[in-house]
């Protein structure tokens, strides 16, 4: 913002010894090391507001899946790269284990181990866990570097740069990802993916191999880190694509489009998880089919050059069009076959936002996968939102082919964003550099002392020193206009009135504290919880901090044997492998949806059915989160149906989500809960001994907000192990087999005094005879 | 458990050094109604202690009377004899539930029942937790017209006799350890009915085919709702719990009596002679059983390796560089070894299996993979147990696996002996390199044509591009721009 007052006014010359700092050659390297000056402040910003939640509660790491990052970066440092290179997990997918080495992206990782390794060697010895709390943060001050770059690509403006990386650096859109202790791949891949951007324009623009060289390079690197680096893969060929079908297929947008699609697909391809994807799989076959169409257009244009004749020209153009068809044709029919993989599930769910709900529960069942709420937007960008169409509309204002590619990304973006909360992280960079756009116009308008003089621009051109910022305004203007008036020739535009540039001014620095602070508080408020350690307030303000997680991992770590198998819901799997160290049966990698819905099955079912799946599958400890004590929400009984359907997806004659709900379609705990309901596995150990709490009769559910029925459920063939202080997680150890052979059911009356019935001859009917 | 084991070898061996020992411990405890019993079971006492066995007699309402001592069982083995007329129990201090509790905590129980005596329901009660029902009618006994001593029950039919050599059941592949030469009298046998789905319950000695539940006292001509027949009664009945804690039923406490251990007895069936009653080499052989020290089989280490480069077919483990690792590749091959030795007299010693039987291995993930019969060896240098190896190639298929024997077979105690092992994938370079695959040749020289062609195409071009051109080259170029 600061920028924007540099802006020196080269036609007052000025004898004050400031007129040295700004003028000439040393102004250019005034405003050079201010620049630097204010790009080192915005990245000090970025990173302090990601240190909320370090400073609220402690240098820990945040949620689930980072949790599994973190893991897997103590292996890495501990046993070394070819060791996590060939990793076979067998403490997680218990009985099934994972090769984790090449289902991972291991950008993260190897990017914290590389810091980790430097650090030492600068005899700096730095706990691994701090580098990976702290990873995100630093990252986010090269993100807002790299938006300064791109914009600066896309705007001669010179406040557009920094104020693109001041967005970047404060949004809450991409805070949201990267406060400290959310060591996720987003935390290094949106620096990469801006970066990367950066350098395709920079190489469409140039046409040198370098810049698309390391635009691969970069792509290379962003494969490596995050499963999102499709985007740029479709994003570059639709840009390609779009600027040829525009007629402006150039030598430029050959070199660098052929450079970054070989180069970066053999990049990509050298990470064990992505392996043979870029040739196999639909999701790669735009970039595929935009390179062999560069190719066709290169010959073609070749040829045309060569052979002037009309008539050859038109029989070249629908060569190449029938060559498209047929390679589209070919495509077709490879997927067909089933050669080239169909589209992923993933991605029918960004077009049809009902498919995943049907098809495939278990990405529906994930929160970040749900559709955005309009009302996030706001939230996430607040006056960036309004000011994004604005920016988008200046690009068309100059279609040049840098503008171009930020209109594709600005509607694919946000189309994608509307349909899935996780992607409004890639909404994020093009917001702020539209926005930017958009303001440093009006700042740079605005923002000027003088008024404009009314030189004729005749002169101007002649001299060849444009009069400041409003001459450039006018020269904008003028090439934006078409040459056909004689009034639009050397239009005269400015603001003569200091009043409307005061409220303007005025108006738009209040919009920006504003922004500040909406940023600083969506920060401390909504993104900085590490999601394991919960706050609270008592009566009195000051803050309470549940910590049942832990307790409850701590108790696992330190109580049960090293292989205990431990069941619980896929999404608390991380957790477990990362702070109580315990082999699971499912996690967030979500790979084995049959697993996965085996646990569901396990849970959902009533006792009898769920203990043989428990015995074949080892189990020895299930973990249920239960929120009904504390009002927590988030806990397992809210999950449940999630676990039903996917169950059921599997086995639809054992499961039916129709039994767990009421005969009016109500879906209840208390009294009126249907059998299936009370029987069920979760049930029983979610509400088990919970009356005990309350007087007789008394027991209540504070998140269901209904009242239990006066007798609690009574379990057989698991009995309670732990249940943390604010009963969030309740763990329960499986039984053996009976000693005696006998059903649990019976040797649990057995112990509590209750004599077996003899059933009478004449009862049981015909007599079942003992065959030896 | 290797404690006690080791602790009462030791005892053993101080007290005595006669014929048998149980494997287990040798403190005994009877349960007899009335100290007057107990004369009337003096050989049957006298064979026990020949044997090793320290007894303790208490009566059911002996306040001493505790099947536990600070929580852990105050005896190896206990023996039941009948309770008296008209209780209802056997008391407090052997609750069904202290039974149980008793048997869980590895214990073993011989429980010998009475059809003179009705059965308190506390007994049924605790036999039904075994999957044992009794007749309802308390006071019934099994009779057979057909098989009875005709010497003791001429007229009432309820001395029954039957061959010793089918106790324990003559099953193809089951142990034979009880059956006894000779001729067994069972008198005033109560019939127990087994349960279909346990399969730790075994009848020793079923009932004749003949043979029915019937109430003397109720002196009816005929019966009409027969509780059981035929070979549905079990006579004695064996139930060895998971932990392979054994606890036998003995349907006729009069057969361990001094009476029927000299009686000689004339089987009903004409033209029969008289012979001596085999009761006495069948008590020792089911006491033998029940207190362990028959058919007591145990498992020694267990070793696995690697059967590939310097460790094929080693038969010396001791020179084995890496000896049970947790973790395989797949596709290799794996040497499994496992040591059985069995309880003889005082001692192990190497086990067999019975005939057409065989220990298995199973290598599993959720379900076998693999599930191979073990090959027993001996070796002069352990003479105190068998080898059971196994040589097999892992799956293809990575995870956590198991070897896994599982040996539960009938009066035998059971194996359960599990290894987990990890096996995993290919690492990146142990596949084999390009060059070795004859396959790939064509790939190769295609790539290699291609950077040579590469590398020609530059240098042609760098050597023929002319350099005047370059020049106007650069300046139309700035032109443009």
């Amino acid at each position: 913002m600061a920028a924007s007052t540099t802006a020196p006014t080269a036609s007052t010359a000025s004898s004050s010894p400031m007129a040295f700092f700004l003028q000439g050659e040393t102004g250019r390297n005034t405003r050079g090391l201010l620049r630097l000056i204010i790009l080192c402040t915005i990245a000090a910003a970025a990173v302090a507001s990601r240190l909320f939640s370090v400073i609220r509660f402690e240098s820990i790491i945040h949620e689930f899946d980072p949790w599994f990052n973190f893991r897997a970066t103590k292996y890495l440092v501990n046993h070394g790269f070819y060791a996590f290179w060939d990793w076979f997990d067998d403490r997680t997918w218990h009985p099934l284990g994972r090769v984790t080495g090449g289902t991972l992206y291991p950008g993260l990782m190897v990017t914290s181990g590389s810091i980790y390794h430097l650090l030492r060697f600068l005899t700096l010895p730095v706990d691994i866990r701090n580098i990976c709390v702290l990873l995100a943060p630093a990252c986010s001050g090269l993100t807002a570097f790299a938006s300064y770059l791109f914009t600066s690509e896309m705007s001669d403006s010179p406040s557009a740069g920094l104020l693109a990386a001041i967005f970047m650096g404060i949004a809450p859109g991409y805070i949201s990802r990267s406060v400290a202790g959310s060591y996720d791949n987003e935390a290094i891949a949106i620096f990469l993916l801006v970066f990367t951007f950066y350098l395709w324009i920079k190489a469409v623009k140039v046409g040198s191999i370098m810049w698309g060289a390391l635009t691969a390079l970069f792509y290379g690197y962003m494969v490596s880190a995050w499963g999102g680096y499709v985007f740029i893969t479709n994003l570059l060929p639709l840009h390609a694509f779009v600027l040829i079908c525009m007629g402006r297929f150039s030598p430029r947008l050959y070199v660098s489009y052929t450079t970054w699609y070989a180069l970066g697909t053999l990049a990509s391809m050298q990470i064990p998880f992505v392996g043979f994807l870029p040739i196999r799989s639909s999701d790669h076959m735009a970039a595929l089919g935009v390179f062999g169409l560069t190719q066709l257009v290169g010959a073609a244009e070749y040829l045309r050059s060569q052979l002037p004749s009309k008539q050859f020209q038109t029989v070249i153009r629908s060569a190449v069009l029938l060559i498209f068809v047929v390679a589209f044709g070919g495509l077709v029919l490879l997927t067909v076959s089933g050669v080239v993989a169909p589209w992923s599930g993933r991605f029918y769910s960004l077009w049809d936002t009902g498919y995943a709900k049907i098809h495939i529960p278990i990405i529906a069942s994930v929160s970040e996968h749900q559709p955005t709420a309009w009302p996030a937007f706001f939230f996430d960008l607040n006056m960036l939102i309004w000011l994004f169409p604005a920016g988008v509309y200046m690009c068309f204002r100059k279609l040049k082919d840098e503008q171009v590619f930020i209109v594709i990304y600005a509607v694919l973006a946000s189309y994608f964003a509307g349909v899935m909360v996780r992607l409004m992280l890639t909404l994020t960079p093009v917001v702020c550099v539209a926005a930017a756009m958009a303001l440093s116009q009006i700042l740079d308008t605005f923002l000027v002392a003088s008024a404009p003089t009314e030189n004729d621009a005749d002169t101007k051109q002649a001299n060849g020193t444009p009069a400041g910022a409003n001459g450039s305004i006018a020269d904008k203007l003028s090439s934006a206009l078409p040459d056909t008036l004689r009034s639009t020739k050397s239009p005269l535009v400015g603001i003569y009135s200091y009043l409307s540039k005061s409220l303007i001014t005025g108006a738009i620095t209040s919009y920006l504290l504003l922004f500040v602070l909406h940023c600083t508080w969506v920060t401390s408020n909504a993104y900085s919880s590490p999601s394991v350690v919960l706050a609270s307030r008592l009566p009195d303000g000051s803050q309470h901090i549940i910590d049942d997680y832990r307790e409850a991992y701590y108790w696992l770590r330190q109580n049960t044997e090293p292989t205990a198998k431990v069941m619980s819901w896929w999404d608390y799997g991380y957790q477990i492998g990362g702070m109580a160290d315990r082999p699971t049966l499912v996690d967030n990698n979500t790979w084995n949806n049959t697993h996965i819905a085996t646990v569901g099955k396990a849970m959902s079912s009533r006792e009898e059915v769920s203990y043989p799946i428990m015995k074949q599958h080892e189990v020895d400890y299930v973990l249920v989160v239960f929120g009904g004590l504390l009002g927590y929400s988030g806990d397992d009984i809210n999950k449940f149906l999630w676990m039903v359907r996917i169950a059921e997806g599997i086995w639809p004659d054992e499961v039916k989500e129709r039994d767990f709900f009421t005969q009016r379609g109500e879906y209840r705990v208390d009294d009126q809960a249907t059998p299936t309901m009370r029987n069920s596995l979760m049930y029983k150990m979610s509400y088990y001994n919970y009356n005990s709490l309350f007087p007789a009769g008394q027991a209540m559910d504070r998140v269901r907000g209904s009242k239990l029925p006066a007798d609690g459920p009574q379990l057989s063939t698991v009995e309670e192990a732990f249940t943390s202080e604010n009963w969030i997680i309740r763990i329960y150890k499986v039984k053996d087999f009976d000693n005696l052979g006998r059903n649990h059911q019976d040797a649990t009356a057995f112990e509590k005094g209750n004599k077996r019935k003899k059933t009478s001859a004449k009862r049981r009917g015909a007599r079942v005879l003992r065959v030896d | 458990m290797e404690m006690r084991l080791l602790l009462s070898l030791l005892l053993a061996g101080l007290v005595s050094t006669v014929a048998a020992l149980s494997a287990q411990g040798s403190k005994l405890l009877v349960v007899l109604e009335d100290e007057s019993e107990k004369s009337r079971y003096s050989q049957f006492w006298t064979d026990l202690e020949d044997r090793g066995f320290q007894l303790t007699y208490r009566t059911p309402k002996d306040p001493q009377l505790s099947l536990f001592r600070h929580g852990e069982p105050a005896y190896s083995h206990l023996l039941l004899l009948p309770p008296g007329k008209g209780t209802k129990g056997l008391g407090p201090n052997l609750t069904p539930n202290l039974l149980v509790d008793f048997i869980s905590a590895g214990s073993n129980v011989l429980m010998a029942l009475s059809g003179e005596q009705s059965i308190p329901s506390a007994v049924s009660s605790l036999l039904l937790e075994f999957d044992i029902s009794l007749p309802p009618d308390r006071n019934s006994m099994v009779v057979d017209h057909f098989n009875y001593d005709s010497s003791s029950a001429k007229e009432s039919h309820d001395v029954l006799l039957l061959p010793g050599k089918n106790a324990g059941g003559s099953k193809k592949g089951v142990a034979d350890i009880l059956s006894v030469d000779g001729i067994l009298a069972l008198p005033h046998a109560v019939g127990a009915v087994l349960g279909n789905a346990s399969p730790l319950l075994n009848s020793i000695i079923k009932a004749p085919a003949t043979a029915y539940t019937y109430n003397p006292k109720e002196e009816q001509e005929g019966v009409e709702d027969v509780f059981a027949t035929g070979d549905q009664l079990s006579l004695v009945t064996a139930f060895q719990a998971r932990n392979s804690a054994r606890f036998t039923l003995l349907g006729s406490v009069e057969a361990l009596q001094d009476a029927w251990f000299d009686t000689t007895v004339q089987h009903s069936a004409p033209g029969s002679k008289s012979e001596q009653a085999a009761n006495r080499a069948f008590a020792q052989k089911l006491t033998g059983w029940t207190f362990k020290e028959l058919g007591v089989v145990k498992a020694g280490p267990v070793t696995h390796f690697l059967n590939e480069g310097s460790q094929q077919n080693t038969s010396d483990l001791t020179t084995l560089s890496d000896i049970n690792p947790s973790i395989y590749r797949i596709n290799t091959e794996v040497h499994y070894t496992i040591e059985l030795s069995t309880w003889s007299v005082d001692h192990w010693v190497p086990f067999t299996p019975p005939a057409s039987d065989a220990v298995q291995l199973e290598f599993s993930m959720l379900s076998p993979f693999h599930r191979l019969n073990l090959a027993p060896t001996t070796t002069p240098a352990n003479p105190n147990a068998s080898l059971f190896t196994a040589t097999f190639t892992l799956p293809d298929q990575h995870g956590i696996f198991n070897f896994f024997v599982e040996y539960r077979r009938p009066y035998l105690t059971n194996i359960e002996e599990k290894r987990t092992v990890t096996v995993r994938h290919f690492a990146h370079d142990e596949y084999p390199r390009s060059f070795v695959i004859m396959a790939a040749y064509p790939w190769i020289t295609g790539i290699w044509t291609t950077v040579a062609g590469f590398v020609g195409f530059c240098a042609l071009w760098l050597y023929s591009r002319p350099e005047k051109e370059r020049v106007e080259l650069k300046v139309k170029e700035a032109g443009g721009r």
